[in-house]
């Protein structure tokens, strides 16, 4: 349950209108999350500028952008980001096989995964648990595929996706019901490790037209 | 010495120039994170504005939300800038012993802070612990204290240092001091 009004866009601010127009035009609908940031639109107006950059070609790919967000996203069990970025990598050519074994250390040894994707998810995962942990050879893997602007996109990335999971997550930001129905790939290989998160995925899946 | 290089002023051009600026007029100086992000021009432009728009005044009172960030790097075991927060939050007329008692629980029992106060560290000790379980009960309890905007801006600055202390604890940033004294 959303813990704050989603703002409309008939009832939304000038400049709140101006970024729900913005992500509309990129992602063809106002998501519940842009729609909770209406209640204050000085912090919607900053705080959205940083994932329209993210989720486009940078120093880095948007497909390397996306196994970015997978990872760190699960690892949170945020199923709000999670579904939607498994479609949206979907899109991008990220294939079921592929997500699927971005789930724990499946990556390592997976033949879906390249060197240089290996080095920036394991990467992934240190930044998520304890950055202060982060062994020298994953560095050094990581210097070897990537200059120093590509590793800001990824350290950034990671970063940004950490706020904004915790930040729908801790607001009780629905997933749309454009989402009802899609088969979770992620959770379905392995199930979130907080029971709250378990709860919200049974809840999502009883709105699935199946049930 | 950070992950990645540094860029000065002299060393960068266009929007990356522009941020600089507008981070020097903000902070008074430019802190090392934003000369750290700008081998990524898109990157530090945007978090950079973000972070100018979060720390300064807001819905809630700036020397409370510089304590919400204490508390936050604090329960995410992040290294990135507290003493610098610290000291803002003193210039900020906050008190040693509110600063003190954020340590672990002990703000639970302390008589430096109110309930409003309390309420919105329970949030960040929850979101530090699990931020798919904050409850129903504990969100009246915060919108008895705090309206809609007000919030939505704690949940903001909460996540928003979560992702600035990653960000910058894995870059290797040190930022001791952010804003230079005349410009708080």
């Amino acid at each position: 349950m959303a813990q704050l009004p989603y703002i409309e866009p008939e009832h939304a601010d000038p400049v709140t209108k101006e970024v729900y127009d913005k992500a509309e035009a990129r992602f063809q609908m106002v998501l519940n999350i842009f729609k909770i940031t209406g209640n204050a639109p000085e912090i919607a107006e900053k705080m959205w500028e940083i994932f329209f950059e993210i989720l486009r070609e940078g120093q880095i790919t948007w497909y390397q952008k996306e196994l970015l967000i997978l990872k760190a996203t699960k690892m949170g069990d945020c199923l709000y980001c999670v579904t939607q970025h498994e479609v949206v990598s979907a899109r991008l050519g990220v294939t079921k096989e592929k997500q699927e074994d971005i789930v724990g250390v499946e990556y390592q040894t997976s033949p879906h995964y390249s060197e240089d994707e290996i080095a920036i998810l394991d990467l992934c995962a240190h930044v998520v648990l304890n950055p202060e942990a982060i062994p020298h050879e994953v560095w050094a893997s990581v210097r070897k595929h990537y200059d120093d602007g590509q590793i800001v996109e990824i350290v950034a990335t990671i970063g940004a996706y950490l706020q904004v999971s915790k930040f729908g997550d801790a607001l009780g930001v629905e997933l749309e019901p454009v989402w009802h129905g899609h088969e979770p790939v992620l959770f379905n290989v392995e199930p979130p490790a907080s029971k709250a998160a378990q709860r919200h995925l049974d809840h999502f899946l009883s709105h699935s037209p199946q049930n | 010495m950070p992950a990645t290089k540094i860029l000065t002023k002299e060393q960068v051009e266009g929007n990356v120039k522009d941020v600089f600026n507008r981070a020097e007029n903000h902070f008074g100086r430019i802190p090392n994170l934003v000369k750290v992000l700008a081998t990524n021009p898109s990157m530090c432009t945007s978090i950079t504005d973000f972070l100018i728009q979060s720390l300064g005044p807001g819905r809630v009172d700036w020397g409370f939300k510089e304590l919400i960030i204490l508390k936050t790097l604090r329960v995410m075991g992040s290294f990135y800038s507290y003493g610098a927060h610290e000291r803002l939050a003193m210039e900020l007329g906050v008190s040693e012993d509110k600063i003190g008692d954020l340590a672990n629980s002990i703000w639970k029992s302390s008589p430096h802070y109110n309930e409003a106060e309390k309420v919105v560290f329970e949030l960040v000790e929850q979101i530090g612990i699990d931020a798919n379980d904050v409850s129903n009960e504990l969100w009246d309890r915060l919108r008895n204290h705090w309206d809609n905007g007000q919030l939505l801006e704690i949940n903001a600055v909460i996540t928003t240092f979560i992702m600035i202390g990653r960000v910058a604890d894995t870059l290797g940033v040190s930022d001791p001091v952010l804003f230079t004294k005349d410009v708080v």
